[in-house]
């Protein structure tokens, strides 16, 4: 084979990858480089400059995706590789959720096996063509949020001050927490309130007071226990407050109170909340919400209580 | 834990890269295109592969570190780079950092004097 081919082949696979307005330049110049490298290797090893001598000169000068990334200048990293592994586990974890879930709800729906795309194998395949393969929209998100972070950060001007929340994740800003305190004793008053609506009637309108009434056995039994978890969080945010920082106590006693709330939850979502349905279907949608909210704050929470630094085994 | 010692050669690679661009830098005070720096390189005892400098020139031609120009000197047509006044600065900045790196370098392998 003439060796001018392979190196011709071989440079038009290095520039492709190039920018545009580079290619013939470079192209043209690592051509003629390459050439009187060929020529050098072939004098030095006294045989013809052949298409082995050649295959050798490229195998030397590197694949030619790597020799592309030699010659464009160092660009941005879409993911840190210390968050690769982090990445990859969201990543597959998200589809095979999805593939659980979907496979479940496509299988619990009671079909008759003998009639057209009723057996087993046509409903996964129907399921493979619609939730299967759909499920890889998550990973796609992901690289495009990593995408648009990277991108951003790329152009972000350094500062020299690194925020105190990079250096030290379990210290708290107090202002905040100070806020977060007021705002849930601000907020948790209506939610208080609602049983004494009905009390109200003569000065609201009859469908707002019937919307808001609560299922009895939801408000004599269900209901207090939120008292008790509020307390209890209010308890952890004024040792936050005192501490100034998330110690490993104040960890676990957090994820204990949302193992408490999720539990909670899903009780009050088991049963009626309100007693007119519209106002209890949507209540207990938003409920439910609430509780995959917790149960992200509980995976977060029990992620970073961190076990105490122990001296090595000798 | 203990893992692979790499050899030796992947060391003195390590070492070659840290050095790479003043190496290059050092030969373009006086116009070179691509094999015939390579070569002066080689024969002054600092072989760089290929692969490795052909797209590094370019890379310093963009950083705005060397200027080139083709010419045609009876043979083919060659790509000659040289220091851009940019590139002549760093040098000049690179070498004095390379010689108080070497002298510290030789009393940290010398080790202390008595």
């Amino acid at each position: 084979m003439n060796p001018e081919a392979i190196i011709d082949t071989y440079v038009t696979d290095v520039v492709r990858r190039l920018p545009r307005k580079q290619r013939a330049d470079v192209a043209f110049e690592l051509r003629s480089l390459l050439a009187e490298e060929l020529q050098d290797r072939a004098e030095s090893a006294g045989r013809p400059a052949d298409a082995a001598v050649t295959m050798d000169l490229l195998a030397a000068f590197g694949r030619p995706v790597d020799v592309a990334d030699r010659y464009r200048p160092a660009g941005f990293t879409i993911i840190r590789p210390a968050d690769a592994p982090g990445f990859a586990r969201v990543s597959l974890i998200g589809v095979a959720l999805q593939w659980l879930v979907s496979l479940v709800t496509v299988y619990s729906i009671p079909m008759d096996a003998t009639a057209p795309g009723g057996d087993w194998l046509s409903r996964l395949g129907s399921w493979w063509l619609t939730w299967g393969l759909g499920a890889f929209w998550w990973p796609g998100f992901l690289v495009t949020a990593s995408i648009v972070a990277a991108l951003v950060s790329s152009r972000r001007v350094p500062k020299d001050a690194v925020p105190f929340v990079i250096l030290d994740r379990d210290r708290v800003n107090r202002s905040l927490v100070v806020l977060y305190i007021a705002l849930a004793a601000v907020g948790s008053a209506p939610l208080v309130a609602i049983p004494s609506i009905a009390s109200w009637g003569s000065s609201l309108p009859q469908p707002v007071v019937e919307a808001f009434t609560l299922d009895a056995e939801f408000l004599a039994y269900r209901a207090p226990w939120a008292l008790l978890l509020w307390a209890a969080a209010l308890g952890i945010a004024v040792a936050l407050l005192v501490a100034g920082r998330w110690t490993r106590t104040i960890r676990i006693a957090s994820a204990v109170s949302d193992v408490a709330w999720i539990a909670l939850l899903v009780w009050w979502v088991a049963g009626p909340v309100f007693a007119a349905p519209l106002a209890d279907e949507t209540t207990r949608g938003i409920l439910a919400l609430l509780a995959v909210g917790v149960v992200v704050d509980l995976v977060f929470t029990v992620r970073r209580i961190a076990k105490p630094i122990a001296a090595p085994a000798r | 834990m203990v893992t692979d010692v790499p050899p030796l050669a992947k060391y003195e690679q390590d070492l070659r890269k840290g050095v790479l661009v003043l190496a290059v830098l050092s030969q373009l005070r006086t116009a070179q295109y691509g094999y015939s720096l390579r070569q002066a390189l080689a024969e002054q005892g600092m072989p760089i592969e290929e692969g490795t400098l052909y797209p590094l020139l370019r890379r310093l031609e963009a950083q705005g570190l060397l200027d080139s120009e083709w010419q045609v000197d009876g043979g083919p047509p060659r790509r000659y780079y040289t220091l851009s006044t940019p590139g002549a600065e760093l040098y000049r900045d690179l070498h004095e950092s390379w010689g108080a790196l070497a002298s510290v370098m030789n009393t940290l392998l010398e080790g202390p004097r008595s």
